[in-house]
């Protein structure tokens, strides 16, 4: 007797599905709804009883500067980290792909490395290579006659930011640059050999050929690293604390802090729930853009 | 031979047998105290002892021992005690954090208990009760305090013929004559990137500028909104950590500077001074440099601070609302601040102990300890670091302040309106 397909394969998929549903719904979506909830309500970590509050928190994060301060370092960072990242991950894979000879699976190595180190680690190798007094880049500027800066490199507030990104595009250019070498590697010779044949060479083949070609590959590199600088926490948190004097406060470590040092749960709610909204938007954007490349 | 039992021989049995488990004290509830700690050096060795001697009275009560890394410890215990499943007995800083728990009755009123005889009330001195009493009741006890000395090298004193600085003027010249003579040599450095340092310098400076009483109504908010923050002394305390950055006391990046940095500067005798806590000695003596000696943060020229006034900031244990057992909890903090478990963290610890009944008896503890034990044993004021003392926004206004002082980004009036705004905006939600 022929059983019907479709049920049988829809119940045995429903049950593979369900442990990773299951932890979805325990850990991301269950959370999610508290803290949309916990968003309208004043209460801190330890206090017995919740107060409904409407959207006060909300109106209170549009005018608190420092919650403005900290979106606006989030888009510096999403900003920067697509050219430092995205940017310097296409050149250098664009240098393995075409421009190196010999030894490019070393280099190659070499540049992914720092993808597969922890950011806390990464965070306080350089810490200690910034650090104003022991640390190896004051020596090295010292050494070519220049002044380090007088605040430090993670104690002024016109540089800190800038380390952050410096740090963060050290540690993830390799990951972008093996999206995109892939993507690379993916476009047929032959296509560059036709149009070399119609007199496209060099920019002309890179424009109409190469671009065209790692699109899709470009589209997701830039949401991952969009999506990356809106939820940085580690980086920030370990190296700089949000400092000084929150100059490089971002909404991850704002969010921590109101809710752990002040106990504003009912506030730091908010602020996740701006930041969930966001990436959620971005994540939409993401299947949007890969479905129509 | 065999033996045997008929029915009602049997019944009659394990009636017997059944009744003399239900009586005997051998097997009186088992319980187990949670408790959780820092992670300090020796503390887990202390426990470890105290819980074993304990045994000896509460033989039916163990102690389950938890330590942590302070920032993470802050977190942890407040989600624990909101949960199900936390400390019975907890280490805790007197000010803000305790007042924090007692108001959200995570924390138990103790005073019954603790006044018991036998009971820690009974054990303390009054002065040390006071830092986790409010509204007359009392919600944990004082175990030890945290002090704050300006240690130096004996001997780079002693080479350059330097004599200790009796006033703040005395201390920025004393600076600048060791920069004379290399500037490469930082006198003191600071470490201030995670904050915590430089603030425990405003709070003396705050002293020396105002003295305690000068400040109270500041700090726990009581003045008047338009009152708050407007004493002139709060800026010349600003000022006078200026003067003493531009006397070249501290690296030339502070903010930028780690702490353990700036410590080991001390350790490694590159520094000669160093603004430490009595927690140094332990690390210093571990490290090998015991040629050290110490004095109090200097008087400011005409502040109305007191030289008999010092940093001192108690900690101590409070015990659980949640907990189930509430009276073992106090007999185990209890029997913690006896006379001779006060002795033993003194020579585990190597903390000031509340309970300095013995310490004179104290083996093991380096001459710094001691002379350090007895120097607390003579002020006549502590002072609480403003940190653990001021409500969590105004402390954290406090500490960027200091901070934007530092890098000369805020003048210290600046930096005083900043405090002001921040201090008078949570008044007004009080």
């Amino acid at each position: 007797m022929n059983r019907p397909a479709l049920p049988a394969g829809s119940l045995s998929a429903s049950a593979m599905m369900a442990p990773a549903l299951i932890l979805v719904g325990v850990f991301i979506l269950i959370p999610a709804v508290v803290a949309v909830v916990g968003s309208f309500f004043d209460f801190s970590m330890t206090s017995a009883t919740w107060t409904f509050v409407g959207g006060a928190n909300y109106r209170r994060a549009a005018t608190d500067p420092l919650f403005w301060l900290a979106i606006s370092n989030n888009i510096f960072i999403v900003v920067g980290s697509v050219i430092t990242q995205v940017g310097g991950g296409a050149i250098l894979a664009a240098i393995l792909d075409r421009g190196i000879r010999r030894g490019s699976v070393v280099y190659r190595t070499i540049i992914f490395m720092p993808v597969v180190i922890s950011s806390i680690a990464v965070a306080f190798v350089w810490m200690l290579i910034l650090d104003p007094n022991v640390g190896p880049l004051n020596a090295v500027v010292k050494a070519l006659g220049l002044s380090p800066p007088r605040l430090g490199w993670l104690g002024d507030p016109a540089i800190s930011l800038w380390m952050l990104l410096l740090i963060a595009a050290w540690q993830n250019v390799g990951f972008q640059m093996m999206l995109i070498l892939a993507g690379l590697q993916a476009i047929p010779k032959e296509n560059y050999e036709a149009a070399s044949l119609d007199g496209a060479r060099g920019l002309k083949a890179f424009w109409y050929i190469t671009l065209p070609g790692i699109r899709n590959v470009l589209v997701l590199a830039t949401l991952i690293t969009v999506i990356g600088g809106f939820k940085v926490f580690d980086l920030v948190f370990v190296t700089t604390g949000g400092g000084p004097a929150n100059a490089t406060q971002v909404l991850g470590t704002y969010t921590y802090t109101q809710a752990f040092s002040f106990g504003n749960m009912g506030y730091a709610n908010a602020m996740a729930v701006v930041l969930l909204v966001t990436a959620a938007l971005l994540g939409w954007l993401q299947v949007r853009l890969s479905r129509r490349a | 031979m065999q033996f045997r039992l008929n029915g009602e021989m049997r019944l009659i049995a394990a009636t017997v047998l059944g009744a003399a488990v239900l009586v005997s004290p051998a097997h009186a509830e088992d319980i187990v105290l949670k408790m959780w700690t820092l992670d300090n050096n020796g503390y887990k060795e202390f426990i470890a002892e105290a819980a074993e001697a304990f045994k000896a009275t509460h033989p039916n009560v163990t102690i389950e021992h938890q330590i942590f890394p302070g920032d993470p410890y802050k977190t942890a215990l407040k989600v624990a005690l909101v949960g199900s499943d936390g400390p019975d007995v907890f280490f805790n800083w007197s000010g803000d954090k305790a007042k924090q728990l007692v108001k959200d009755k995570l924390a138990l009123d103790i005073t019954d208990l603790g006044t018991a005889p036998g009971g820690f009330a009974t054990v303390l001195p009054e002065g040390w009760l006071d830092a986790f009493r409010y509204d007359g009741r009392l919600y944990g006890a004082a175990i030890d305090a945290v002090s704050k000395y300006v240690f130096y090298d004996k001997a780079y004193f002693a080479e350059h013929n330097v004599v200790i600085p009796k006033t703040l003027g005395e201390l920025g010249n004393l600076c600048k004559a060791i920069r004379k003579t290399d500037p490469d040599t930082i006198p003191m450095p600071l470490g201030n990137k995670t904050r915590w340092t430089a603030i425990h310098w405003m709070t003396m400076l705050n002293e020396r500028a105002m003295g305690v009483a000068g400040t109270a109504a500041d700090y726990d908010l009581t003045r008047p909104a338009d009152q708050l923050y407007t004493d002139p002394g709060y800026a010349k305390a600003f000022q006078a950590l200026v003067d003493l950055q531009d006397a070249g006391c501290f690296e030339d990046a502070p903010n930028a500077t780690e702490y353990a940095i700036a410590d080991s500067m001390f350790a490694t005798r590159a520094s000669p001074m160093e603004y430490c806590g009595t927690w140094c000695t332990s690390g210093l003596d571990a490290a090998g440099f015991t040629d050290y000696g110490f004095f109090r943060l200097p008087v400011m020229d005409g502040g109305k601070g007191s030289a008999d006034a010092n940093f001192l900031v108690p900690e101590g244990y409070q015990v659980s609302a949640k907990t189930a057992h509430p009276k073992e909890a106090v007999e185990w903090l209890s029997f913690l601040v006896s006379d001779q478990q006060g002795l033993k963290f003194a020579e585990k610890v190597q903390f000031l102990p509340s309970n300095t009944k013995l310490i004179d008896q104290a083996e093991g503890v380096s001459q710094s300890f001691k002379d350090i034990a007895r120097d607390v044993g003579t002020l006549k004021q502590g002072v609480n670091v403003l940190d653990a003392l001021l409500e969590a926004t105004v402390a954290d206004a406090y500490m960027n302040a200091t901070v934007e002082v530092l890098n000369r980004t805020l003048t210290p009036e600046q930096a005083v309106t900043k405090i002001r705004d921040a201090a008078v905006a949570v008044q007004a939600k009080q």
